[in-house]
């Protein structure tokens, strides 16, 4: 345990830390562009460059502490390196962040304000890449902005173990580049590359000019995509921001989805699913309680629901894999005594879809499966043949296993067909209208809170349960 | 009931005497100066001549508007016709009444302006045209004028000015800011 100083302040370090580490490890943050802490040094930026007393510079990144190391952070030798490392940094950069989807969360930007705040010094004119290089369906390269910091391509090569880009030619000309034949859309990771990118090079097609990030704020929430779980944060329009003549779809719409980091689930990533999260959600919503195909109102249906189960004698339900904790609870505590409760898996893994991969993705695409076999036990979801009611909750449901004459009662989010051919049909709140927690596979609970208002005529689930079961119970 | 505060004694306490509080005198002489400006505004208009300061808003458009005057925004042009707009949206966040909104669009074909204005709205409603926008603006894209937005609406919704309006001005006719703007930065 190196005793090292940094700032005059005496600190503990551990073995093998660099000063950046031993620097973050203790609240004292240090600059950085090229260096992340989920990967490899490549000590190319040079802005971390700390003062070592009586040795002179040296990049904090880079530096082993040792017993007895006394480093300035922010000396003046620092701040006038650091300046001068900015103005170099932002010599061939276009500087175009009024067009930048990155302005306002840009490292670049952040670091130039606060040390070097002053227009370029040079006389030579910019050089001029490549604008817009399509590294596939999803990710955009701009490789004037790039300040090849490499973290993408360390990224690819550590992380994702891709190894897909690569960095090409040398000196001013260097470019970011897939390695021949390889497209970074055979990386299911590729777009954490996105938020790696100190700068707007790397930029994600969906969110290309969707928004300026400060009209957005972050909500915590899950990714239901798959058993992991992953933590995330769901971006979409601040509530101070609101729009009110042009796109006020975008005020209850998801504009992007970035990992909030979570070492006890998916560390600093997610996957290409967690991020297109507004193909699941924002698929077309049925709002409208019906009883048989009828629109009613959502006393009439539940009534209907109630007078179904109280005249059932072997009623069965289908429990979804995408109910929160709470809502499990809830199901069992009201509705449990009165069903033959099975957990149902709402989402199939879809043709292509990567399976288990040991790093996030996992084969089961449900949120919520380990919560809801630990209360409703490890039955499989076939329906027996004397059930003559089936209470549906969620999708996934094969109308077709059902015994002749049985009836169905449908709680679901969305669209379908079978919503119409349902004895009793009520809408429910979707993930990012409700809070609640999620167990992952590994039994890790983790919340989500609400991004928007539900819509005036669906419910949540933990609420409607309490309210469906009959008067005096089941005869 | 409560009982009523007392008045308040005012500097200028009007003080009638009893020809004031004789009332009829008072209201005649009132009477007469209403009438003498109705006939002489009524002579005038029977004589072609405009009467009184009033203004036939909408109909009738002042002219007397200072130099300075910025009653309206106008959206300038590139010479291909194009908004000079790249929608950074720099004039909508620091608007004090937030009254402008934006949705840019994506022309990955044209590298020069990748992001333009696919809607430009802005509220005269809210608007108090303090000018902020103007200074903003990274690319001259958005003017003043002397002008007034003549919005007349029975609906605050009815206020907005879309894209469409905001172009219909020819900006390379402004003598006094030409386009492009010519060498060196700022005035």
């Amino acid at each position: 345990m190196p005793g090292i100083v940094i700032d005059g302040q005496a600190l503990e370090a551990a073995d093998g830390q660099t000063v950046m580490e031993a620097a973050r490890a203790h609240g004292i943050t240090i600059p950085a562009l090229c260096w992340h802490p989920a990967l490899s040094v490549d000590g190319s930026c040079r802005v971390c460059m700390v003062e070592v007393e009586g040795r002179g510079l040296a990049i904090a990144c880079n530096l082993p502490v040792r017993e007895g190391l006394a480093v300035l952070t922010d000396s003046e030798a620092v701040r006038a390196q650091r300046k001068l490392t900015l103005q170099f940094l932002t010599l061939n950069h276009p500087v175009d962040c009024g067009i930048c989807d990155k302005a306002g969360e840009c490292l670049l930007q952040d670091y130039h304000y606060a040390y070097n705040a002053t227009p370029s010094v040079s006389n030579e004119p910019k050089l001029h890449a490549t604008k817009h290089y399509s590294l596939g369906e999803r990710i955009v390269l701009d490789n004037e902005r790039c300040i090849l910091c490499s973290r993408c391509v360390r990224f690819t090569r550590e992380v994702s173990g891709s190894h897909v880009l690569g960095i090409e030619q040398r000196g001013d000309t260097s470019l970011i580049r897939p390695a021949a034949g390889r497209s970074l859309d055979e990386d299911p990771y590729s777009d954490n590359v996105i938020d790696l990118c100190p700068v707007g090079a790397l930029l994600s097609r969906r969110f290309l000019h969707q928004s300026r990030v400060w009209y957005l704020t972050a909500t915590p929430s899950i990714c239901p995509g798959c058993a992991r779980g992953c933590t995330v944060d769901v971006w979409h329009r601040r509530p101070d921001w609101q729009l009110q003549a042009v796109a006020t779809h975008r005020n209850h719409a998801i504009a992007r989805v970035t990992p909030r980091e979570n070492p006890a689930v998916n560390g600093p990533w997610i996957c290409n699913k967690g991020r297109d999260l507004a193909d699941l959600l924002e698929r077309l919503r049925a709002l409208q309680p019906m009883v048989a195909g009828v629109p009613a109102t959502l006393e009439e249906a539940m009534a209907a629901a109630r007078e179904a189960i109280a005249a059932a004698r072997h009623p069965l339900a289908l429990v979804s894999t995408w109910g929160s904790n709470e809502e499990l609870e809830a199901f069992k505590e009201h509705l449990g005594p009165l069903f033959t409760c099975r957990v149902k898996a709402d989402h199939q893994r879809g043709p292509g879809e990567p399976g288990d991969d040991g790093l996030l993705i996992r084969a089961d695409k449900n949120p919520n499966t380990s919560r809801a076999r630990a209360l409703f036990g490890e039955a499989p979801a076939d329906t027996p043949g004397d059930t003559d009611l089936v209470l549906v909750w969620g999708e996934g449901f094969d109308g077709s296993t059902l015994p002749a004459g049985a009836t169905t009662i449908l709680l679901g989010s969305f669209e379908a067909p079978e919503n119409v051919t349902a004895a009793v049909f009520i809408p429910l709140s979707i993930l990012t209208e409700r809070a609640g927690h999620y167990t992952n596979f590994e039994g890790v609970v983790s919340g989500f809170a609400p991004c928007f208002p539900a819509p005036a005529t669906v419910t949540h689930a933990e609420e409607l349960f309490p309210r469906l079961v009959p008067e005096g119970g089941r005869p | 009931m409560r009982p009523r505060p007392p008045r308040r004694d005012y500097w200028n306490e009007p003080t009638l005497g009893w020809w004031e509080r004789a009332y009829i005198f008072e209201v005649v002489r009132g009477l007469l100066t209403t009438s003498r400006v109705f006939w002489r505004n009524m002579g005038r208009w029977v004589r072609g001549r405009k009467g009184a300061l009033t203004s036939y808003y909408p109909e009738e458009r002042r002219a007397d508007y200072g130099r300075r005057n910025r009653g309206k925004h106008v959206l300038t042009q590139r010479p291909d016709g194009r908004p000079q707009c790249i929608a950074c949206n720099l004039c909508a966040t620091v608007c004090p009444a937030r009254c402008i909104e934006i949705e840019a669009g994506l022309d990955l074909e044209d590298t020069a302006h990748p992001k333009y204005p696919e809607a430009f709205a802005i509220d005269y409603a809210r608007c108090i045209f303090c000018g902020f926008c103007v200074e903003a603006c990274p690319e001259d894209a958005i003017r003043m004028v002397p002008d007034i937005p003549d919005l007349p609406g029975n609906d605050r919704h009815d206020m907005w000015l879309h894209k469409e309006h905001l172009m219909t001005w020819n900006p390379q006719r402004d003598v006094a800011k030409p386009y492009p703007p010519k060498g060196g930065s700022g005035p």
